[in-house]
Parts: structure tokens; sequence; C-alpha cells
């Protein structure tokens, strides 16, 4: 028994200004595409099932687009594979606010995937002796919760979950950053499941054994540079499916090449810097990296800079660069108090970003958290908000 | 007051004179006079009261030789032709006199047997019984000659402040320890002064079903009730008795002898997790006489880890969050993984040796492992109502069924936890009675200085000053230690062994004394209390709670429970309308573990429909859909468009 696990592709998430030719926003192709080379790698490796543990799309309503873009993909993948049962069950993005806005998860059943979007479902499927618990957000945080436990006889006993397991993310960024329902490990009952494949977290990961998180297909969270971070803790490099072999144990990562690179830069630490100093060492990070920012999506992280340096600094070079990138985030931040901008705020005061900062830098806080890291939280979303207006 | 006909004279000759503590008396051949028998001697204005202590009688024959040629050689010849001149002499030590000063010997005067006035008199209970405020306990009769008068102990010097603590001895079986302290539980709760406050009392129970059945009448004769009567109490079983008993191995059938489902309402699971073992560790180390290291871990365990974040990215980059016994294996185990990684050089942690932390390890391992029952895992406590203590309840803390060890945790635990409460006053009463039997386990004269001994010395020590009193009980009282049964303000003794007898502890007791002691009879015993001036014998009737023998046939412990019943039952002491077929029903192919953690939540979060509840932590079911055929895949022509790319 062999299992293809897909989670968080995010179709149709909106972010940053670039579109593409045909006139979509450029991320949203990205993340098509990346879905797309999943779907191909998948049929060619012919699994016995197929599990998408959710977050197909990134929003309740999806562009017509991104929905035909979706049902084309599973169409391919049934006809393909046409023995092999589809799991698919809805994320916190792709879950309905109400059920009257009905779920666009459900159309796919008319290509014979199996769907759970709102409450926990069962599928049994006894030609392959497997059954598979399919619990979508919904199911976690809505009323009583079904038993996350093994049921029937079936010799292959799977879950597919979209969640956050208690305990997983870092303090400094807590479950809410995602939105997920909370699970613990205990609530998972690790004995007696062949596999469970999760979905919610983006950096792939093993959460016990035959436990994981597949990761998403593209960087598509809120905090693309903390799922950087914790890659880079992983010694991962971009983005992949699993393939599961229940009989052997085996995990197979198939990687997704992306669209384009996401670059964190080496920090700069401006202590000492005069502006002109500081225009320099930021263009040398710049200069340093292979193939130059061209399209790519980097941010730079400059430490230690007094308010008159950021004011003095080049602004028609910071331009350029952004333009260059298809996202260039100059992250500037001051001595003592943690200060951090995008390009073109430096010297406008009383901008909403700006407001929200200097609240949140300034509201009584419980002692276990940490100021900086809430901060920085509070100006993220803020950045992504402003930038994104249609994401969810 | 009617003066009753002298029965005797003193008599004190050069060699037996009358001190003003001792005298002796004679009587008639015939005569109620008997050893511990109170009397009464009163000549010129002055009253002295005495208890027998010894007693001779001898004839005028000048040798045993007399004797012989008086009958011809044969002993089956009729007695003296002449009856010989013969006397009953009798040594008291006295009381009490009155006037008490100026202090003189015992006048030589008619002796007369001690009426009901004369007995409160002679044992000073004058000064706190019969009055506004009186503090008088009854705690038997005193019986001689017909007659039969109540004796007190006065609560100020049983339950405190003047003194506090009773320790009762002798054989078992026999000498009705057990139902003695049941007796005088009893009595105390019927006659504790109001002035007084209020008085709860915990028991432990160390042996099978001893204790198991304070909640149920006794069969008790007519005599028995007559002498209840006299004592002004009431026959009747105590009305407030909670019992906790940890769980079997299986972790829901509870490891007690009142395991019959009728008496399951007042019956409840004892838990600790993580946390309550932590607080009380030291009790599981200084059995092996573990050093200040491991305490020192120990601090740091309970101060730094348990119950909060601990961070240490040397360790791991999540931070530790230990909760249960689980947890804190996890934490074990990372150090131990970073100290192997260390390589050479590698023996400490944190100024901690990993020896130092291995043996605290394997001692808190044990204790979870060795007493599944008492100790949880997933971090939820089922325990004694601290602060929550109420009036004339009893506690009944059952702990016969566990190892040494964790009776010894409980103990302390328990104690400990009455002594803050009680410093603090919010325990919900002001006095605590602690029953302890088998005290020389507890507290042996010989052995080890354990934490447990320790405990118990402190509270013979200091308990009295808050209100917390030691009721302890044993066999033999020179197998505990000196300090702990001599702090005692009250002892009882009952039917004692001869050996026993001999020893050093009862040389002051007179040979006749110690030969009443060794073939006491059941119900009756010696008292030592402050008003006393010398042990007084009294008589007692049998506690008004159900015997454990009977107990038994009528309550059969209900052994071996299935898993699901015994979950039911548990479920029906929130809610008593739980039906077992419900419970088997949800129970039905579920992990015990996920059930036990459901029922853990449950008794935790005493929701208002425990059902209901209990059901959602289990969680619901999920139907399967059987999917035998599939649904045709229509084919699409046209192409992907330039969306994706
Ligand atoms: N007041 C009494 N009068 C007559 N018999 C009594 C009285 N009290 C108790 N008994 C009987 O004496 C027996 C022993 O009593 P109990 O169990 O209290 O003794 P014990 O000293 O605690 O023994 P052990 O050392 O074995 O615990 C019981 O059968 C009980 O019914
Ligand atoms: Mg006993």
């Amino acid at each position: 028994m062999r299992l293809a696990h897909i989670a968080d592709p995010h179709l149709g998430i909106r972010q940053y200004h670039r579109q593409t030719s045909a006139g979509v926003n450029q991320r949203e192709a990205d993340v098509a595409a990346a879905f797309r080379t999943a779907v191909d790698d998948v049929i060619g490796q012919r699994p016995d099932a197929v599990l998408i543990a959710g977050d197909l799309f990134h929003s309740v309503r999806p562009t017509n687009a991104a929905i035909v873009f979706a049902f084309r993909q599973f169409q391919r993948l049934r006809e393909a594979l046409p023995g092999a049962p589809v799991v698919l069950i809805a994320g916190n993005h792709d879950t309905p606010r109400s059920t009257e806005t009905g779920c666009i998860l459900r159309l796919f059943e008319e290509l014979g995937v199996d769907v759970a979007a709102e409450a926990a479902r069962r599928f049994v499927y006894p030609a392959l002796d497997l059954s598979v618990l399919a619990v979508p957000h919904q199911a976690l945080v809505g009323g009583e919760r079904p038993a996350l436990r093994p049921q029937g006889p079936e010799r292959h006993q799977v879950m597919v979950l979209h969640g956050e397991v208690e305990g997983l993310l870092p303090a400094d960024r807590s479950g809410e950053e995602y939105g997920g329902a909370v699970v613990t490990l205990r609530d998972l009952g690790g004995e007696g499941w062949s596999y469970v494949a999760l979905g919610h977290y983006h950096v792939q990961h093993e959460v016990a054994p035959r436990i994981w998180y597949a990761g998403a297909l593209e960087y598509a969270s809120s905090n693309l540079w903390g799922e950087l971070v914790d890659e880079r803790r992983k010694g991962q490099a971009g983005k992949a499916w699993l393939l599961a072999d229940l009989a052997t144990g085996r995990m197979e990562r198939r990687p997704v090449r992306q669209g384009r690179p996401v670059v964190d830069l080496e920090p700069v630490v401006a202590e000492g810097l005069n502006a002109a100093a500081l225009n320099g060492r930021i263009a040398e990070r710049i200069g340093r990296l292979p193939g130059g920012i061209a399209d790519k999506i980097v941010r730079l992280c400059v430490r230690e800079v007094p308010r008159h340096v950021s004011r003095e600094l080049d602004h028609a070079a910071i331009r350029r660069y952004k333009a260059e990138a298809l996202h260039f985030h100059l992250d500037l931040r001051r001595p003592e108090i943690t200060r951090e901008t995008g390009v073109g705020t430096p010297g406008r005061r009383q901008t909403l970003p700006d407001l929200v900062r200097h609240f949140l830098a300034h509201r009584p806080l419980p002692a276990e958290l940490d100021r900086d890291a809430f901060v920085r939280l509070g100006t993220d979303l803020i950045d992504a908000v402003e930038r994104d207006p249609a994401g969810g | 007051m009617i003066a009753l006909r002298p029965i005797g004279r003193v008599v004190a000759t050069e060699l037996k004179p009358s001190t003003p503590h001792q005298f002796y008396f004679w009587t008639a051949r015939d005569t109620p006079v008997g050893i511990g028998a109170i009397v009464r001697v009163e000549e010129a204005g002055r009253v002295v009261f005495g208890v027998v202590t010894d007693a001779v009688a001898y004839s005028d024959m000048m040798t045993p030789m007399h004797a012989v040629l008086g009958a011809d050689g044969d002993p089956g010849a009729m007695d003296d032709p002449t009856r010989r001149a013969e006397i009953r002499l009798f040594s008291a030590s006295v009381l009490r006199q009155m006037p008490e000063e100026p202090l003189q010997p015992v006048p030589i005067g008619p002796v007369r047997l001690a009426s009901d006035d004369d007995v409160r008199l002679a044992l000073r209970m004058d000064a706190y019984t019969g009055r506004d405020r009186a503090t008088g306990i009854p705690v038997g009769v005193y019986a001689a000659g017909g007659l039969e008068s109540p004796v007190y102990l006065d609560c100020d010097f049983l339950l405190g402040p003047e003194a506090a603590h009773l320790n009762i001895t002798g054989v078992s079986g026999l000498a009705t320890k057990t139902s003695a302290v049941e007796f005088l539980l009893t009595s105390i709760f019927q006659t504790f002064p109001v002035h007084k406050g209020s008085v709860a009392a915990v028991c432990f129970n160390v042996k099978g079903p001893d204790l198991c059945f304070l909640d149920q009448p006794a069969v008790l004769s007519d005599e028995e009730r007559r002498l209840y009567a006299r004592l002004g109490l009431t026959p009747t079983p105590f009305t407030d008795v909670h019992y906790y008993a940890p769980f079997k191995s299986d972790g829901v059938n509870l490891n007690t002898l009142r395991s019959h489902e009728a008496l399951a309402a007042n019956t409840r699971p004892l838990v600790w997790g993580l946390r309550e073992v932590l607080d009380y560790a030291e009790v599981l180390l200084n059995r092996d006489d573990v050093d200040a290291k491991a305490d020192a871990f120990i601090d740091f365990l309970g101060e730094r880890v348990v119950g909060r974040d601990y961070r240490d990215d040397t360790l791991r980059t999540k931070p530790f969050n230990v909760q249960t016994f689980a947890d804190l294996e996890e934490f074990f185990r990372a150090i131990f993984d970073f100290v192997e990684a260390m390589g050479k050089g590698g023996e400490v942690w944190r100024t901690h040796h990993v020896a130092t932390i291995r043996k605290v390890r394997n001692r808190l391992s044990n204790i979870s492992t060795r007493s599944k029952g008492l100790v949880t895992d997933d971090g939820t406590a089922s325990d004694l109502p601290w602060g929550g203590f109420a009036d004339r309840n009893v506690y009944v803390v059952d702990v016969a069924g566990l190892d040494p060890l964790a009776q010894d945790l409980v103990f302390a635990r328990a104690v400990s936890r009455l002594r803050e409460h009680l410093e603090r006053r919010d325990l919900g009463v002001d006095h605590v009675v602690v029953f302890v039997d088998e005290l020389n386990k507890y507290a042996s004269a010989d052995g080890s200085d354990t934490y447990v001994r320790k405990m118990l010395l402190d509270l013979s020590e200091r308990g009295r000053y808050l209100g917390l009193v030691l009721f302890s009980a044993q066999q033999f009282r020179s197998q505990v230690h000196r300090r702990v049964v001599g702090n005692a303000g009250t002892a009882i003794y009952g039917r004692m062994d001869m050996d026993e007898l001999a020893t050093p502890g009862y040389a002051t007791l007179s040979p006749a004394t110690k030969i009443k002691l060794a073939t006491l009879p059941k119900g009756e015993l010696m008292i030592r209390h402050p008003h006393f001036t010398q042990p007084i014998f009294v008589k007692f009737p049998r506690p008004p709670v159900m015997t454990s023998r009977e107990g038994l046939d009528r309550f059969p412990p209900a052994t071996g429970l299935s898993f699901p019943d015994a979950v039911a039952r548990q479920l029906r002491t929130f809610d008593r309308h739980i039906s077992t077929d419900g419970v088997h029903a949800l129970v039905e192919g579920r992990a015990e573990p996920d059930v036990l953690r459901a029922l853990a939540a449950t008794r935790r979060e005493r929701p208002a429909d425990p059902f209901a509840f209990f059901s959602a932590c289990l969680g619901r079911r999920v139907t399967p859909e059987a999917l035998t055929t599939r649904r045709p895949v229509p084919s699409i022509r046209h192409a992907d468009g330039d969306y994706g790319s």
C-alpha cells in the first residue's frame, strides 16, 4: 500500500503585485504550477490512494480560474489512476464560515473524489482493505469531536487531518498564527494507525513515527520567513509531497520545484555605519546573491539602524531592488526598540502600520509573551493585509 | 450523698505504714474489692481516694509445715477443725486527697467503695465535667462492686491545646484497639463541646477491611445499649464518612474491600499526579539514604521544570512543558541524550551529576509503575477535599492495598497537607484526629530514620498547637519510637502480652496490675490520662459500627468487575441514573487508556451532564461508508490554459 500525501496547495492565493503575461497574479500562478507539478509526479508514481490534507484553496471563495484549474487537475488524477481513491478534506482556509456559503470542494465529488468538508467521514475501500478517517478543520472546532482512533477491521488504518499538533510550533510563533484547530499528540493516538496524513503546517515534519505533515507545495503561509527558518533548522530545502509505503514504512520525499527562490539574505548590522556605508553594505549583500534578485522573493534584515540613517538611505536604489525582485523586503530595525518597516515608510509617521507597531510595542503584555515576537507578528499581519486584499 | 457501708479499714503498721501516696486496708473475706477498684477513706474531715494496686491474703498459720501437720498429711482431709484467723490485705495508691494541703499520710479510717460522685472527684473529673463549658468526653465506665460510673477524658488534654494525642497498645484481636478508637471517635463526635469548635477525623486504613464500614450500623446487645445510655451516647454509626482508595493497576477498579456497589456513593478514587508526588519525593528517596545532591535536583525539578515552560536550547529548541510522568521521562531522556552526545566530560548537566539524575529518575519512575493505581500519568488528581473539611466528618484513606513505599507517600502528603491547612486555618475544621494503626511500622523504635517517622514525631511534638492530633495503635508499644508514644497525653492499654509487660516501659506497674493487664477481657482497658494520678480500668461497649467480618458478609467486595462495568460504576458515582448498558455501548471497542483518560477528565471537570461529557471526551464514532464502485470520470478535452504557468 503506497499513499500519496499532499497538503496545503493554497490555490488562488494572491501575493505581491506582479502579474503574469496572462494577467494572473504571479504567486497565484506559482502555486498552481506547483500543484500541477505535484499531480504529474503523483500520476507518475502510481500510488494506491491519494490524500489531500486540507487548504486546497487559499480562501473559501476562490476565483473561477482557480476552481476550473483544480477541477482539471482532479480530473487528470482520476483519469490516470482510476483505481486509486482520492480523499480531500477542507482546511481552515477553505472551510466556509457559515453553512450557507456552501463548500466548493463538494464539486469534486462529481469526479469521484471523496470529500470531507465539515463533518469527519470514514471512507472504507474494501478492495484495498483500507479505511480512511477524513477529519476536516470544522470537525475539530465545531461541537463534539470525532474519536480520532482506528476503527473497523480494515488492515490499513489511515487518517487524514487538518490541524496543529500542540507543541509543534516554537512558542514565539504560537498556534494562532496559522489559525488552526489544535490537537495533542495524544488526541491523535499514535498507536494503531498505519499512517496519519496531516495538513496545516507548511514545513514537512515527522510528528511521530507514521504521523507526518507533508508541508505545503509553495511558500504560501503568512510567515514565510519563519517557514524558511524552520526549514533551515531541519536541513530541508524547498517543498515536496510525501509518498508513504505502508508495507516498508519508507517515506519518500518528492520535491516540487518552486516557481522562484525565496531568499533571506544574511542580515546586516548597521551599528556605527553612516547611510553611505549602509547603502554599500546593502548593495553588497544583494550583489553577492548568485543570479541576482530578479524575480525572486527576497528579504534583507538590517539591525541597529538609527532613524536618521534610515532616512538618508538611497531610496532610489531601494526602489530599484523592489522593482527587480518579485518582492523585496528591506527590514530595517532601530536600535533598542524593535522596528520593522517596509521600504518607503521611513520618515512618514503615523501610517497605519506605524500606529499598530507603536501600540503593540507599548501595550501591557503577559510576562510570558516575547514582545519582539509579538510586535513582529502584528506587523507581519498588517503587512500581509495591506499587500493582499484578497487574502483569507 | 448516701454513705455506703464501709467494706474495709485502713491498716498501718511500722512495716507497712500509710504514706501520702500509698496505704493498706483490710476487708472481709467476701469482698467486692479487686485490683483497679477505687475506694474512699474518710476520717476527721479528710477524704482520700485510692485505687487498688495489689492484694495479699494470709492466715495466722505460722509455717506451711503447721498446715501439713494439722491435716495429718492428708490433702483430702476436711478443713481445719478450727477456723483460723485470716486476712485480705489490699494496697492502694492515692488518687487524690481532699483537702490537698497539708499533704499528709492517709488516715486510719473506714474504707468504702467509690460512688459515681467519688469517682468524679477521685479522677479530678470535677474540674472538667458537670459545669459550664465542660470538656469531658466519655471513654467508658469504671465498674466495681456492682457500681458503674462514667469516666471522662478532658478534651483539652486529648485534642489540645493542653496536651494531646492518644496511643493504644495491646495484643492482636483481644486488646480491642481498633474498636476502642472507633468508639472514642463516636464519643468525641457526639460530645465534643460546641465552644471548642469543629472536629474531623482522617483515618488511614492499613489492614484489610478494618475501617471499611464505619457508616454501617452494628448489631448491639441490650447490655451494650445500656452502657451507651449510661455514658450519655447514642449507638449510631458515623453519618458523614468519605472513603478514598487508589485504583488497582487496571486504573478503574478501586483497590479497597469497600467495593460493593451499594457503598460506592461515598467511596472515591485517590489519584495523584506528578506534581503531588514530586512535592513529597523525599519520602521516596530517604529509604535508600539519598544525599543532599538528589534533594537539590528534586528541588530543581519542582521549582523550574514541572508545571511550567522550561527552556534549554542545548536539550532541544522546543520548550519542555512537564505535566506528567511521561513528560518527565521525555525530559530525562533529552538530558541523557545530551550528556551522551557530549561524550567524555559529560558526567554533569547543569551542576547535577548524571548519577544523581539517574537515581532520581529511577525512584520517580519506580513509584509510577509500582503504584499505578495511585499515581496517574495524565496529570489529573483526585484527592481529599483540602480546604473543604466538614465538622464531624470522617475521611478514611484506604491504603491497605498499597505497597509500603506508596503508603509512606500517602501518609506524608496527607499529614503534611493537613498541617499546612491547619497552620493557615483554612482546612474547614479546627481540629483533626489522625488515626494511624500499626504505628510500629511507620515510627519504629529501631530502624532507619524515615521521612514518615520524622513527620510523625513532629506531629506528636507540635501538632497540639495546631489542632492536629494523632491517635495511634500498635501491638507492642516497646517497638515504637519512644518520643512518638511518649508524647501521647493519653495512653490506653488493652490485653497485653507478658513479655511486653516485662520490658522496662512497664516497670512502674505493680505485679498484680500486670497480671490483670495480661488477662484483661475484651472490652476492658487501662487508661492513663493527665488528670488521673494512677492508671484506671474502664469498660467500653463495642463501637456502633458494623464489624468488618459482618461488613464483608453483607457487602461482599466486587471482585473483578469487567472493565466496562467498573467504568459504569465510576460514572454512576457522578450521576446514579447512568445506565450500565449505555456505558457498555459507548465503551465497546474503545482502547482502555482512552476510556480511563475520559473518566479522569470527567472526574476533574464535574460537568453537569457527566455521561455527555464522558462521551464527548471519547469522541463521536464515525460511521463507515463503504465505497465499492467509483463514479466514472468524464474526460475533458481542453488544455489547462495558461493559468498556472
Ligand atoms: N467493647 C468490646 N467488648 C467486647 N468485645 C469487643 C469490644 N470491642 C471489640 N470487641 C471484639 O474484640 C475483637 C477484636 O477487636 P479489634 O479488632 O478492635 O482488636 P485489635 O486490638 O484492633 O486487633 P488487631 O491488633 O488484630 O488489629 C473483635 O472481634 C471485636 O468484636
Ligand atoms: Mg486493629
